[in-house]
């Protein structure tokens, strides 16, 4: 179970909201709140969404503001991108990670760049929604976890949340952000619970969370993988090996001055997340990592994430590709070992 | 199971032999009837071949001269060490296979796995920058980190490693059992034989004797090397050996350095502390339920020494040259013992900080020190220091002040007592401040106007609290 | 494409004024594009740039039917839709020039031309890029009720591409006030229309999404005016899309003004192109209908190519960005 610190000001509660309950009520709020933002996508209206994300807001805030399209991804977010850029605040959903490269041109080339490109004089308040990750016998297509792509472009923002608590005040934020900005659920975690407060809150981007803190190693987990390090750490903590574990939130822009000053203390660090390690996001912050902190290594900065590969489909193979807590732990009693 | 390869007997008469060349190397796949080493005697040389099969682990090098049923060397299962500490590094795959569960990259990540090859010391980053601030001497640090490789920890633990037991032996220092027998009649620690290759022969032993000074001195430590370097040439009452190295050595540089540069004497002080007692009896509550650490006696004196020391300047200074430079801030070195010596992190500011943010910062700082993961930055910059032996039962002392400095504070232990009022005696509780200072810079009498005001400052100890 | 035979005439009415303000588009356009031309391949200006001359008409024709507020996206071919919807001189040249004083302040270039005070979203580098982007505008400008429309404009090439359909169909379901503008030049690039599409009239597309296609002929001016009332007033009415498609011709290469050099049109096709220029055919009315002067024409050419000097001049003296600069605007802080 995460704990999350819930900031000052806002009330400390005891109400638990699962994981796409939270992100919905975020979504009821920021609606009620702006006029200007609305809703466009592949069966978020009449149905609410294939997770229920959007469940009840249609009836909330009618059929201008919850759009239902035809199945065209490009034009989704497209026109999101042009009334965007009209002064509106699309939330446009892409159902599943994986389509977010038959909508690829709007999101890196269009989106993106407009602001660059066209000096400052266009703003693209455009938010989009998706949901990726691994482990429900969904198979290739439909369990990537993409955030390196677009961490990678300048211009976009990319924010995966690891709890009810964050779903909501990520979504919030992505909102009310000026920039394109890609709020990636993860989907096995929709049933997580969490404490979430209920007024209308966002969090900041670029901001790490301490989910844990420690002495003896470093975890910097991605999305899912958090509550799996969370997992870990439980049982690392009956051997006396207290671990630190950081969330980025958010992986573009990336905290890594929170990440340096923990590896400074504990000396030793692992990455881990659910896309394939190869280029995964994990090789950014390692890198960043030991630009910053090479004097403070007691042991190489290690990954721990996909091997490279599809996402298989049968379950065996499904969950020996996904990192777990088991490896996680194994892996940081390895980084600890001395003889 | 590691079999051993013994130096065979050959012939009735064979008093030694020597291992002229081993024909295969360490970690080589040996199968049985393998040729070894070719063995010389004073008759006949032959092949020692491989009475089984297994990985070669060698005791001992080329040259070699041993007795017979010496043992020469062992052959290893796979996976397994030898009794002298050599592992050889197994074929990746075999660590795959066993690995039923992961599918990961993890072994693939592993390029950073150190080979026994060449000879070169492998060091984390963070370990070598450990041993700069703490200045201790890698070449003396045996790692523990995958590989060999020397760890933070490492260093940490040589810096205040003391092994009474095992001497200063190094891993895979081989004795002989004539050596050994030899060293035991000549009254000689083996172990402390110094040698080119870590083996130990009866000439060595024979020398060793031969060196050592026949008296009956009786130092159980070895005297501190004034015209001998580096070899340890040992005492014969000697039983173990501290090496001043490390953060021994370094004490004992600075402490020389201090006590003969300096014009060091002491004043001794009783206060009473009576008010402190009962304001911290008071108080302790409140800081409890606001989850605050609790100051310690220690952490009253060391605040009212800080907030004194802006009175008296004088002693928040440093010599440079033929200067005396008064230093505006103060910064609060506090003696910690660890494990084989003392550290002396600094507070910085420590006038500025609260009582509760003092104590924490007391309490952590004395953590980090005895974890190891103190940092340079702060181990430096003490303007003035107070080191407490009063746990110890101490009342006065004469603590040496820092290199730098003209003044440290010694706290001594709380202790009972009592004093006249009109005519009723009564009880008090006291402790003695030791105040060691630098009559270059500071005379008697301002050093006694300093532990006044923190004598008042402890009898009125809300000034303190607020 | 095949080689046009009928002769150029337009039944459209016109009022002096009209000729006027689609005369000064057209000749603004055609200046503007083959003095750009020039500086390029003297090596003034950097890059390469897509030229719109012979298509003047379908820019002009279209964007008088506009107002400020409707929005227009464009394609890597720009320059004329931005002139033709009132861009200025000065910040289009120093934009071509990289200078801070551009409409992107240097950072876009020819192919990212952007006037959002004019309602220009921009020209997109990508094929059908801009596509998905009107239809959102329009989505905003029914969200908002304000009456304002939306127009497309691509090319013959751009009918291919996924992002088209989409587009159509997206805006055709839901009603939106888009004008879809296929500029059939006849050439995707480099190749011709007959061997990159069975159709020969695009507009035929228009059916498949259940909105009505027309076709126009691109180098009537007027022509292009009354269709695109039509399809505007459609649209503000709440009937939906339109795709429209204006038979023309650029009379330069894809790129520049001869380009790569490589003949892949029979320079007898661009001749008889020509014969039906668009801003003869609207002089010839002008004069003709005793609408306006020989003169008064020859006067809109001057002054435009007076303003076209000025604008090359305050590109050349405007400053140049500072590579300090160079990650500001990446994100809207």
């Amino acid at each position: 179970m995460l704990t999350d610190e819930i900031p000052e000001g806002l009330s400390v509660t005891t109400r638990e909201l699962t994981y796409v309950k939270a992100f919905n009520e975020g979504m009821h709020q920021v609606m009620a709140e702006d006029p200007d933002v609305f809703l466009i996508g592949e069966d978020v209206a009449g149905y609410g969404g294939v997770f229920h994300m959007f469940d009840g807001l249609l009836t909330e805030f009618g059929a201008t503001r919850v759009v239902d399209t035809p199945i065209a991804e490009q034009a989704i977010i497209g026109l999101g991108v042009g009334a965007a850029a009209r002064g509106l605040r699309p939330v446009c959903d892409l159902m599943f990670m994986d389509f977010v490269g038959v909508a690829m041109d709007q999101i890196f080339n269009q989106a993106a760049k407009m602001k660059y490109m066209f000096g400052g004089n266009v703003s693209v308040p455009l938010t989009i929604t998706t949901a990726g990750g691994a482990g429900m016998s969904a198979a290739a297509q439909h369990s990537q976890s993409l955030e390196a792509w677009l961490a990678h472009i300048p211009g976009l923002k990319v924010a995966m949340p690891a709890s009810p608590y964050d779903a909501k005040g990520l979504i919030v934020g992505a909102i009310r952000d000026d920039n394109p900005t890609i709020v990636v659920l993860n989907k096995k975690m929709l049933g997580v619970k969490g404490p979430v407060p209920e007024e209308l809150y966002s969090i900041p981007f670029g901001v790490a969370n301490i989910v844990r803190e420690g002495n003896n190693a470093t975890i910097v987990a991605i999305g899912r993988m958090v509550v799996e390090a969370e997992k870990a750490a439980e049982n690392l903590e009956k051997d006396g090996i207290s671990v630190e574990i950081i969330d980025p939130r958010t992986v573009q822009p990336l905290d890594i001055d929170t990440i340096v000053t923990s590896v400074k203390k504990t000396n030793r660090v692992l990455v881990v997340h659910e896309a394939v390690e190869f280029g995964g996001i994990g090789a950014e912050i390692s890198s960043q990592i030991q630009e910053s902190a090479f004097d403070y290594l007691d042991a190489p900065v290690t990954r721990l994430a996909a091997p490279f590969a599809p996402v298989p489909f049968a379950p065996i193979l499904e969950n020996a590709y996904v990192p777990d807590a088991p490896r996680i732990e194994a892996v940081v009693r390895r980084l600890l070992e001395r003889k | 199971m590691a079999i051993e390869i013994l130096l065979p007997k050959l012939g009735l008469t064979m008093e030694e032999g020597t291992v002229e060349e081993w024909l295969v190397a360490d970690g080589a796949v040996i199968t049985v009837g393998m040729p070894l080493l070719r063995l010389a005697t004073d008759k006949i040389d032959v092949d020692v071949e491989a009475e089984a099969d297994g990985i070669l682990a060698r005791a001992v090098p080329d040259g070699a001269t041993l007795e017979p049923g010496s043992v020469l060397g062992w052959l290893l299962a796979s996976g397994e060490s030898a009794p002298n500490g050599f592992a050889p590094s197994a074929p990746a795959s075999d660590s795959l296979q066993s690995d039923a569960v992961v599918i990961t990259t993890m072994p693939a990540n592993n390029h950073n796995d150190v080979s026994q090859s060449g000879g070169r010391a492998f060091i984390s980053p963070n370990a070598r920058r450990v041993a700069r601030e703490m200045q201790v001497d890698l070449a003396r640090v045996s790692g523990t980190g995958p590989g060999g490789r020397i760890l933070s920890e490492d260093v940490v633990e040589a810096a205040s490693n003391t092994n009474p037991d095992t001497g200063n032996i190094r891993p895979g220092k081989v004795i002989s059992p004539l050596a050994r027998r030899d060293a035991r009649d000549a009254g000689i620690d083996p172990a402390g034989i110094s040698t080119d290759d870590g083996v130990v022969r009866r000439s060595d032993v024979r020398g060793a004797a031969a060196s050592t000074p026949q008296n009956n001195a009786s130092a159980a430590l070895a005297p501190m090397p004034t015209q001998q370097t580096g070899s340890s040439v040992a005492h014969s009452e000697t039983t173990s050996i501290i090496p001043l190295k490390g953060m021994r050595g370094t004490i004992a540089a600075r402490m020389l350095q201090s006590l003969t540069e300096m014009a060091q004497l002491t004043h001794g002080f009783e206060v009473s502390m009576d008010a402190v007692v009962q304001l911290r009896a008071e108080m302790k509550d409140q800081y409890v339920a606001l989850g605050v650490a609790v100051p310690s006696l220690n952490d009253f004196v060391v605040r009212a020494a800080a907030l004194a020391l802006r009175q008296h300047p004088i002693l928040n200074a440093t010599i440079i040259d033929k200067e005396i430079h008064l230093l505006g801030r103060i910064h609060m070195g506090l003696a910690v013992a660890v494990p084989g010596g003392l550290m002396v992190p600094v507070i910085h500011d420590a006038d500025q900080l609260s009582l509760p943010e003092l104590a924490r910062a007391t309490r952590d700082v004395a953590d980090r020190c005895r974890t190891g993961s103190i940092s340079l930055d702060e181990l430096e910059g003490a303007t003035f220091a107070v080191t407490s032996l009063g746990t110890y039962g101490v009342d006065f002392f004469t603590p040496v002040i820092n290199p730098g400095n003209v003044g440290i504070l010694g706290v001594g232990r709380l202790r009972d007592s009592g004093k006249w009022e009109g005519e009723t005696f009564v009880r008090t509780q006291v402790l003695t401040l030791s105040l060691t200072f630098d009559h270059r810079a500071v005379d008697g009498a301002p050093a006694a106007e300093y532990l006044q005001t923190i004598a008042q400052l402890l009898a009125r100890p809300l000034v303190l609290v607020s | 494409m095949a080689t046009p035979t009928e002769a150029l005439e337009s039944v459209m009415p016109a009022t002096r004024e009209l000729v006027l303000d689609l005369h000064r588009r057209m000749v603004r356009i055609r200046r503007f594009e083959e003095r750009a031309g020039k500086l390029v391949e003297s090596g003034d200006m950097p890059g390469f740039l897509h030229l719109y001359v012979g298509q003047e008409a379908v820019a002009a024709g279209v964007c008088s039917a506009l107002t400020d507020a409707d929005q227009i996206t464009s394609t890597h071919r720009g320059h004329g839709h931005a002139i033709a919807k009132g861009a200025d001189f000065r910040p289009m040249f120093a934009e071509l020039y990289g200078k801070t004083t551009g409409y992107c302040k240097g950072r876009g270039g020819s192919m990212h031309i952007v006037d959002m005070n004019r309602g220009m979203l921009g020209a997109n580098a990508i094929v059908g890029g801009g596509i998905p982007i009107a239809v959102g505008a329009a989505f905003a400008s029914q969200y908002r009720g304000d009456g304002t429309v939306a127009v497309s404009f691509f090319g013959d090439g751009a009918t291919n591409i996924g992002a088209f359909h989409e587009s159509v169909n997206m805006a055709a379901v839901l009603n939106l006030p888009v004008v879809f503008v296929i500029e059939n030049n006849g050439y995707a690039e480099f190749t011709p229309q007959d061997r990159h599409m069975k159709l020969t009239d695009i507009a035929e597309r228009a059916s498949s999404y259940g909105i009505p296609g027309v076709i126009v002929d691109g180098m009537d001016v007027l022509a292009v005016r009354n269709v695109a009332l039509e399809a505007i007033e459609r649209a503000k009415r709440g009937e939906g899309p339109t795709l429209i498609e204006a038979k023309t011709y650029r009379y330069f290469d894809h790129q520049g003004i001869k380009g790569m050099r490589i003949l892949y049109r029979d320079p007898a096709e661009v001749e008889a192109w020509k014969t039906r220029d668009a801003i003869n055919l609207i002089e010839a009315i002008g004069v003709e209908r005793g609408l306006v002067s020989a003169e008064e024409f020859a006067d809109i050419w001057a002054q435009t190519e007076a303003d076209i000097d000025d604008g090359i001049e305050f590109a050349r003296t405007s400053p140049d960005p500072d590579p300090v600069d160079i990650l500001d605007d990446v994100y809207t802080t």
